[in-house]
């Protein structure tokens, strides 16, 4: 029996009448990175919306190391180990990049009206050795004064996961992190997934770049107009008729 | 010793400190209440008629104004900070009206012609409120509290991606806002003597807004700046007489123009300026575009 950490179970999701979603199922074991690809339109950030509870599905049922999270808010998905990134960056961009990573700390830190005693416990302490660390760990550090919205983008992609890391989930949902990245980006985001895979972090990655998805994934699904087209390890799902039909139309 | 005078003034001037502070609260979560009179007349009301009808002491009358604020300030919060900023406003200059209107017809407390009775204040107790708010803010604007209002107002949706429950923190940071206008309303009461629903209608809100606006919402003393100006300027501009209110239009239209962000101020985007007032459309939907 594999060990699964979420599990998206005949997720069907409508927008006024049309289904962006189809009765599709996606079983993510821990400790794997599982990629979602699909032409435009597919349905794939739809899916990932409806996982990180920003969508409630129109039928279906999301569970997260069992629990039935399905009509659970976003926020409360965070202190159960799920948190995300997005296709199109939000960042708090006014907000220094120290700042957007203390603010992805917030579910492990007292923020009460107790919070403002300006004297720091030792927990306190520690949340903000961890996100020094993780400014380092994303080569942030030398920004870390910096507004979000003044670094380059691909700098910005990286704060964005360093963001979403310092939660601490067990559970990593990134909507296209290659999105808009420099060949060399690309090529550095590669090990740094898997990395956060070493650390225990199970990954659900939706992209495009299919370089990424082939270097990174242990299973792809494959999805097309709201449904499941296949699933499996990436050289054989993505070179199946089905997949290359749906790509390339022949 | 200060003259009667200067010793009015002076009141004045704090007491539209307080609500200048009060305001800029809840505007650093982004959420702009257009109906903020009514928490100062519902302060206003509270304590005096606890000070007038039943002979409490100012102080505990304020700080029980302040209590009934911060309830009426979470009830109305919770309904309306869910909605977007332009339902945010409606709503609140609603609420306004609907107090406006009840206790015009409160028989009790005076009606239409309003209450009096009350015994003054002083500028101390008036010190030591802003004394406090501004000891609040202080450690408020360097907590994480405070990054999670910031965070807010920048993008909520992000805010939630992070783990933020941003009802639940909006609609506390409106509550203390409430609050503390409550007790602005209480000593303000309590310093012109007389109170009817009329002092606490739409032009009291606005007046209240442009404190904020007018000073800059980069940080918390911006909203003591705009207050202490546009207190100030009437007296200032005395002389003027009949020009004074074209004179004061035009400085503020001059100054919106030159400084958007307020007088105080860097004018970067960081935190929030004029223009988060212009975002008064419904923005509310998917988390992200599909793909």
């Amino acid at each position: 029996m594999a060990d699964l950490q979420l599990r998206a179970l005949d997720i069907t999701k409508h927008f006024q009448g049309v289904a962006a979603l189809a009765e599709v199922t996606l079983e993510v074991e821990r400790g794997s990175i599982h990629g979602v690809v699909g032409p435009n339109g597919a349905g794939k950030t739809t899916l990932l919306n409806v996982m990180s509870g920003f969508l409630p599905p129109s039928r279906g049922v999301v569970e997260l190391d069992g629990r039935d999270v399905t009509r659970l808010a976003p926020q409360k998905r965070v202190p159960l180990g799920l948190t995300r990134t997005f296709q199109n960056l939000r960042l708090f961009g006014g907000l220094t990049v120290r700042e957007n990573v203390l603010l992805g700390q917030h579910s492990r830190a007292r923020t009460g009206f107790l919070s403002l005693w300006p004297l720091r416990t030792a927990a306190e302490k520690e949340l903000d050795r961890a996100a020094e660390h993780a400014l380092e760990a994303f080569g942030l550090t030398e920004y870390r004064r910096r507004r979000a919205a003044t670094l380059p983008y691909g700098l910005q992609k990286q704060l964005e996961i360093a963001r979403a890391v310092s939660a601490k989930p067990r559970l990593l949902l990134m909507d296209e992190p290659a999105a808009g990245m420099t060949a060399k980006e690309r090529l550095d985001l590669v090990p740094r997934i898997r990395a956060l895979r070493d650390e225990g972090l199970t990954v659900v990655i939706v992209e495009h770049d299919m370089e990424v998805i082939g270097a990174v994934c242990d299973v792809v699904t494959v999805l097309n107009f709201g449904r499941k087209l296949v699933e499996g390890a990436p050289k054989v799902a993505l070179a199946s008729a089905e997949v290359r039909t749906a790509y390339l139309g022949t | 010793m200060m003259d009667a005078y200067t010793e009015a003034v002076v009141i004045r001037l704090g007491i539209a400190i307080l609500l200048a502070l009060g305001y800029w609260i809840t505007a650093a979560t982004g959420k702009f209440s257009f109906g903020h009179a009514a928490f100062m007349s519902i302060g206003a009301y509270t304590a005096s008629i606890l000070t007038v009808k039943f002979d409490w002491s100012l102080e505990t009358s304020m700080l029980v104004s302040g209590l009934t604020a911060a309830v009426a300030g979470a009830f109305i919060g919770w309904i309306a900070l869910r909605l977007t900023i332009l339902y945010l406003a409606i709503i609140t200059f609603a609420f306004a009206e609907i107090v406006k209107i009840l206790l015009d017809s409160w028989d009790y407390a005076g009606g239409a012609s309003g209450l009096f009775g009350m015994r003054g204040t002083t500028p101390q107790l008036l010190a030591i409120c802003i004394g406090v708010v501004i000891v609040y803010l202080f450690f408020l604007t360097r907590s994480r509290k405070g990054l999670s209002y910031e965070a807010i107002r920048e993008d909520e949706q992000a805010a939630r991606a992070c783990g933020l429950g941003v009802t639940r923190i909006s609609v506390e940071a409106f509550a203390v806002s409430a609050a503390i206008t409550g007790v602005a309303g209480a000593l303000s009461a309590h310093e012109t003597l007389i109170i009817t629903p009329a002092q606490f209608g739409a032009p009291q809100s606005l007046l209240i807004i442009l404190f904020v606006v007018l000073g800059g919402v980069q940080y918390f003393w911006g909203a003591i700046v705009g207050a202490v100006v546009l207190t100030m300027l009437p007296i200032w501009f005395d002389f003027l007489e009949e020009y004074y209110q074209i004179t004061y239009g035009l400085l503020f239209v001059a100054l919106m123009i030159l400084r958007p962000q307020g007088i105080v101020g860097s004018g970067t985007e960081r935190r929030f300026t004029m223009r988060a007032l212009a975002r008064l459309s419904p923005k509310r939907g998917k988390a992200d575009g599909d793909g």
